[in-house]
């Protein structure tokens, strides 16, 4: 029984960094209206901004700050330089720039960081113990760093005049943009936090396992499997269907071994499209 | 604040959508346009407000050409427009809607959000003070808090009739705020028209409930195939044998 309590345990971890990311990625198709494949980069830039900044501080807090900062920067670049002068184009050009946007992260950070794996120099802590079942602290200061990440974003939506501009654009942008909503000061908004939390995502990833070059771009299959799982546009949803893979990955590893697991997050992105195609929370997309 | 447009033209292809149509409309006027269908008069509205770019012509705003500015600085400027099909923010609710669509928010700055909480909060409940009002006066209290999604025709047409008050409009431009709206609501929205303009506000209205807008509009303008083809008071301009030919096809 405790075998299995760790691995869900194990899996809640996992499944806070797919679902932030599958946040990320739900937040910027739902008001930019592309599917942007930069995340999984965006993840990896804040994993090693986290990694330098807890070099430097040795607070883990602050390496979280400084990682955050550099997703939410490279995210607002890339709408300032790339997705804006793209705005017209149709969804398939962003994506497209949103690919090359990412192999240009990846190869950047290959040239400056190397590509051998880097790890988070953390002092070893003995776990705690609840009954049989060993928790450790780290896993819970992640948890923790992900809720904040959660209640910033989800406190932004629902309770400020931005986020409410942001739902807004996402429901009928061209009827926001009668209404005297700017989409400059609603993408910038969008993109800040896009881009920050992923990075928090890349950064737990990082700190769970390693750091490297092509991690983020690893990790982003079953983001988008979660983004689309929860229900393209839902943010709810993405946090949701993410735990629920996490969970789903790591409960079935002693079935079909880890190498495989990934393949899960395939499985289900195709069960979901041919079976509900609108996920868990989402609407329909082609009902617009 | 007064409204000029010269010889806006709009072409899709080989086709004159919108063929150099020329007019005026100012704040306290209420001006109609009517023709068949397909004459291009939500074109022309597009043109107007910016949504659509036109191979030519001026729109002026108090003298200022604004045909570069993109339409949500058009907004700002005081001129708004509805659709055909009532358009609402399906997922906020009523109140949101409302909300979303005031002018001025220092809180859409992350920055200031974070930095100024109490000022925005000030602002948030002036904005909130304002949206009561909308609501009050549009009798929409009952759905105040439904996601407008779920509102029924009628309800949706009033919604958007708030959610351009809440711009603080001199000019408003309404695509066929009658159409597939019962009797009772039709009158139930002139008045709020009527009380609108009679405090400054103007209208140039689209409509082919030629009843409802000839006791409301002072003037009409006719178009046909993207031309205007009349200009003037309405029981004037309805009688008009050119009028009479392109409106109702000949047949009275």
């Amino acid at each position: 029984m405790a075998f299995w309590i760790e691995l869900v345990i194990a899996g809640l971890v996992s499944g806070l960094v797919i679902g932030l990311s599958a946040l990320s990625i739900t937040l910027v198709f739902g008001i930019a209206r592309f599917p942007n494949a930069a995340t999984g980069d965006t993840m990896t830039l804040g994993a090693y901004g986290a990694l330098i900044g807890h070099r430097i501080t040795g607070s883990l807090i602050a390496g979280g700050i400084l990682g955050a900062a550099a997703g939410a920067l490279v995210g607002v670049l890339g709408y300032l330089l790339i997705f804006r002068q793209l705005a017209r184009r149709s969804n398939v050009a962003l994506l497209v720039a949103s690919i090359g946007l990412g192999f240009m992260l990846r190869a950047a950070m290959g040239v400056a960081f190397g590509h051998s794996q880097s790890v988070f120099q953390l002092p070893l802590v003995r776990p705690w113990r609840l009954g049989e079942v060993p928790i450790q602290p780290n896993d819970l200061w992640l948890a923790l760093a992900a809720g904040s990440a959660l209640m910033v974003v989800f406190g932004v939506l629902y309770l400020t005049p931005i986020g409410r501009r942001m739902r807004a654009v996402a429901d009928d942008a061209a009827l926001a943009r009668v209404s005297g909503i700017s989409p400059d000061r609603v993408m910038i908004a969008l993109w800040v936090l896009a881009g920050a939390v992923a990075a928090v995502a890349g950064m737990i990833a990082g700190i769970k396992t390693v750091v490297s070059p092509e991690m983020g771009w690893d990790l982003l299959l079953p983001a988008f499997s979660a983004a689309i799982f929860g229900g393209i546009g839902s943010p709810v949803g993405a946090v949701v269907a993410g735990l629920i893979l996490g969970v789903a990955q790591e409960v079935a590893t002693p079935f079909v071994g880890f190498t495989y697991k990934i393949a899960l997050a395939f499985v289900v992105m195709l069960f979901v499209l041919l079976v509900r195609p609108r996920g868990l929370f989402g609407k329909l997309e082609g009902a617009r | 604040m007064k409204l000029v447009i010269e010889n806006l033209t709009c072409a899709f292809g080989g086709f004159r959508a919108v063929d150099e149509v020329s007019f005026e409309a100012e704040s306290g006027g209420l001006v109609g346009v009517i023709g068949p269908n397909g004459a291009g008069k939500s074109t022309l509205f597009s043109l107007i407000t910016g949504f659509l770019a036109g191979q030519g012509g001026t729109v002026r705003l108090d003298g200022h050409d604004i045909s570069a500015l993109p339409p949500h600085e058009r907004a700002r400027a005081g001129m708004v427009r509805t659709f055909q099909v009532p358009k609402e923010f399906a997922h906020l609710t009523v109140r949101e809607n409302l909300m979303a669509a005031a002018p001025n928010q220092s809180g859409e700055n992350l920055v200031d959000l974070f930095l100024r909480p109490a000022a925005i909060r000030r602002e948030e409940s002036a904005i909130a003070a304002r949206v009561d009002d909308t609501i009050a006066f549009l009798k929409l209290g009952a759905v105040a808090d439904v996601p407008s999604g779920k509102l029924s025709g009628g309800q949706k047409k009033l919604l958007e009739l708030g959610r351009v008050l809440m711009t603080r409009p001199k000019l408003i431009l309404l695509d066929e705020p009658f159409a597939g709206v019962n009797p009772v609501l039709i009158e139930e929205i002139s008045g709020h028209i009527r009380a609108l303009n009679a405090d400054g506000i103007g209208f140039i209205i689209i409509e082919h409930d030629l009843g409802a807008l000839s006791r409301l509009a002072g003037a009409l303008h006719v178009m046909d195939r993207g031309r205007l083809i009349a200009s003037g008071a309405p029981g004037e301009v309805l009688k008009r044998a050119n009028v009479r030919e392109a409106y109702l096809g000949g047949a009275a």
